[in-house]
């Protein structure tokens, strides 16, 4: 009996602290969020799901919460696509491997603010090194305003955020190739695999688990990821880049909407944890079956 | 940390002694957290101050108050906090939510009809002598007066004008700046065929729907109509949106308009690659240091078909908060800050127009061109509309207009849908 209740006890601690830290913010989202609220956060009547209603009928909204999707499956999916080849190159055995290792791993140690801030200056229409650059190769002979309007701006939003989630995601998947066994793949050759063959075969399933962490972890840090498009467009123009994040940020602190803002992040909170629990779900049922 | 000292004490009482120990810790811990809370409660005689940061001179000026001040004042200790404009109103809500506001705060004086309708701004009449009040330049103290009460004191004051590149009109063969929007778009041709871009258009971030109400105002149009309804579905309204529209189109302004702020159009201007712009007059203070070689004059904003024009005057306001334990520490500095030395240090520190009279008639204000060209407007400027609400008006005025510049939307129906969007956040 003492040693059943004996884990429980030793992690009632941290249990009790996650508690705290995440049960108490969503508790005063949801008073703020079904409140009349004023800029400062006094509460004032109680009006029901009336900010969740204002917010379904804002075409705003709307459009922000699908750009969210597809922001997050797109840069998820690029820096996944793009990890795997690279975290392979990494893992394998090469004069100078050590420097590549740190090059690539550097971006994760700038700060996202200043990787969006540099970005905005190459972007620059008029005095961006991308523009400079471009015509200096003779691609283009016009300079492009990357950032005038959302058919520009966006995709190359993505393309930052691919270029900043590599860094995590390779790390993760350095860690799950250096737990596959060397003789695995010498067995393979010995039978006569080719390289691909390897890959399908003995990387892509032993890596699986890693890349579910990765694409679960992910997934939750890019829907959540402000800088990079609130430095290049504050969601602009006309809120044509917007996503979830910003769109909320805006709400809040630039029209003082805090009820709204607060359903926002609820309805941001209940897409997170939808998806997470499905996600997990599925993982673990394939790993039983 | 008090959650950390419980949860050691739960998990480990089992064993007597160690229990005890721990306890003893956990009260020490708790003991010392109270004193910290204790220090965290503003001391006797401390006045603390969130600053809006207008430039890198900013701080170090006030370095220098915190100095002169407590030198004058000894037991009183002012604390600054210097915060970028982009997220003072972010960090005032904060803060004001938690409690943990600042005595004094400059905060944009349209911030302040939210401040005074939630009642944490305190009127400042009781402490105002009629000496005090007659320093003010009346344009600029009004914007702070509400309901017969004054709930803050202009710190800093601006208004806009037109600046235009000497070198291009020369090279564009125009002898003077434009008095007219059609002269306007004649010279910015001319700039064009010249080499250059005509005239800069601001098309993002902060701002955004005040460049437009430059044309706006000078085709009789007004941000409120008289009966207190939104004003974008005039006729001049619509007049000024096509006006630059077809600017944009003719290739009259810098290309990619939606993706330049004021500080970009600015530094274009600076580069030299831009003819006209209308911009504050701290962008004088910053071509002196950035390029002292370029040749500018400081113009009038250009007139409407019938004469009428309008700048947008800005004042920041101090006000002081109702829950400060300080006020009387709070209203001395007030006065120090508002005498005509520290005022005239200020306001030529950062670029800015002066709201006290006797500094108004420094040489520094009357002999220098651009500032009086910008004084000269004054009685023209339009201050934005005390109402609440206004900065969510401002959002929906800037989203019609970038997507009238973007060509998504047809100017006319663009701007009905705003008026109707902002009348309804008029009618709450």
């Amino acid at each position: 009996m003492h040693n059943r209740a004996l884990p429980y006890l030793l992690i009632l601690p941290s249990l009790f602290l996650a508690a705290v830290v995440i049960f108490w913010p969503v508790y005063d989202l949801v008073q703020i969020s079904t409140h009349d609220v004023s800029r400062f956060g006094q509460l004032r009547d109680f009006i029901g799901l009336a900010n969740f209603a204002a917010l379904a009928d804002d075409p705003d909204f709307m459009a922000a919460l699908w750009r969210t999707g597809l922001w997050t499956l797109s840069v998820v999916a690029g820096a996944l696509v793009l990890s795997i080849p690279v975290a392979m190159i990494l893992n394998s055995d090469f004069y100078g491997r050590s420097v590549a290792r740190v090059i690539i791993l550097l971006p994760w140690a700038v700060s996202l603010t200043m990787t969006a801030v540099v970005w905005r200056w190459a972007l620059n229409g008029e005095s961006g090194m991308l523009n400079s650059a471009l015509m200096g190769l003779g691609l283009i002979d016009q300079n492009i305003q990357w950032l005038a309007s959302a058919g520009t701006a966006f995709p190359m939003q993505v393309l930052i955020g691919i270029l900043v989630t590599v860094p995590f995601t390779v790390t993760i998947f350095l860690g799950g190739l250096s737990s596959i066994p060397d003789d695995l793949y010498e067995a393979a050759a010995l039978e006569g695999a080719s390289a691909w063959q390897q890959f399908r075969t003995i990387t892509l399933p032993l890596l699986k688990p890693f890349i579910n962490i990765a694409i679960v972890l992910n997934m939750i840090y890019v829907f959540n990821s402000f800088p990079i498009i609130w430095v290049m467009t504050q969601g602009g123009p006309a809120n044509s880049t917007d996503i979830l994040v910003t769109y909320l940020y805006k709400l809040a602190f630039r029209v003082g909407k805090l009820g709204e803002a607060s359903a926002v992040s609820l309805v941001m909170f209940a897409i997170l944890l939808i998806f997470t629990m499905i996600y997990v779900r599925l993982a673990m049922r394939e790993r039983e079956a | 940390m008090l959650l950390l000292g419980i949860s050691v004490t739960m998990s480990r009482n089992d064993n007597g002694r160690e229990f005890m120990k721990l306890a003893r810790w956990t009260a020490g811990l708790l003991a010392g957290l109270s004193m910290l809370a204790v220090a965290a409660q503003a001391d006797a005689g401390e006045v603390r101050v969130t600053v809006a940061e207008y430039s890198s001179k900013t701080g170090p000026y006030f370095e220098e108050v915190k100095k002169e001040f407590e030198a004058a004042n000894p037991g009183t200790t002012l604390k600054f906090e210097v915060v970028p404009w982009d997220v003072l109103l972010q960090k005032l809500t904060t803060d004001i939510t938690a409690g943990t506001n600042a005595d004094l705060s400059i905060i944009g004086t349209r911030w302040l009809i939210d401040f005074v309708q939630q009642d944490v701004a305190e009127p400042l009449d009781s402490y105002m002598t009629p000496d005090f009040k007659g320093r003010f330049i009346e344009t600029f103290l009004s914007p702070s007066i509400m309901e017969g009460k004054t709930y803050g004191l202009p710190i800093a004051a601006s208004a806009r004008a037109m600046y235009y590149n000497k070198e291009l009109f020369e090279k564009a063969g125009i002898a003077n700046p434009p008095g007219t929007w059609t002269e306007l778009q004649e010279d910015a041709r001319k700039i064009k065929a010249a080499g250059a871009f005509g005239y800069g258009i601001q098309g993002k971030e902060i701002e955004t729907d005040v460049y437009y109400y430059y044309g706006m105002w000078s085709f009789g149009t007004e941000i409120l109509n008289k009966d207190g309804t939104s004003g974008l579905s005039t006729p001049g309204a619509l007049e000024a949106a096509k006006l630059y529209k077809s600017m944009i189109d003719e290739g009259l302004t810098q290309p990619g308009v939606t993706s330049m702020n004021r500080e970009d159009v600015m530094a274009l201007f600076k580069q030299g690659k831009v003819g006209m712009m209308i911009t504050a007059p701290f962008m004088m203070n910053q071509i002196k240091e950035e390029a002292p070689s370029l040749k500018y004059g400081v113009a009038a904003i250009p007139a409407g078909p019938t004469g009428a024009r309008g700048t947008y005057g800005v004042t920041d306001s101090i006000i002081m908060f109702k829950n400060s334990k300080n006020k009387e520490e709070a209203w001395k500095l007030l006065d120090f800050l508002f005498s005509t030395e520290q005022r005239a240090k200020f306001t030529q520190n950062e670029g800015l127009l002066p709201v006290n009279k006797e500094e108004a008639k420094m040489d520094y204000y009357t002999k220098d061109a651009g500032l009086a060209a910008f004084t000269a407007l004054l009685p023209e400027a339009r201050f934005a509309p005390v109402i609440p609400g206004w900065e969510e008006i401002a959002q929906i005025t800037s989203d019609a207009v970038q997507k009238i510049y973007l060509g998504q939307g047809e100017p006319e129906a663009t701007l009905k849908d705003a008026a109707a969007k902002a009348n309804g956040v008029l009618k709450k």
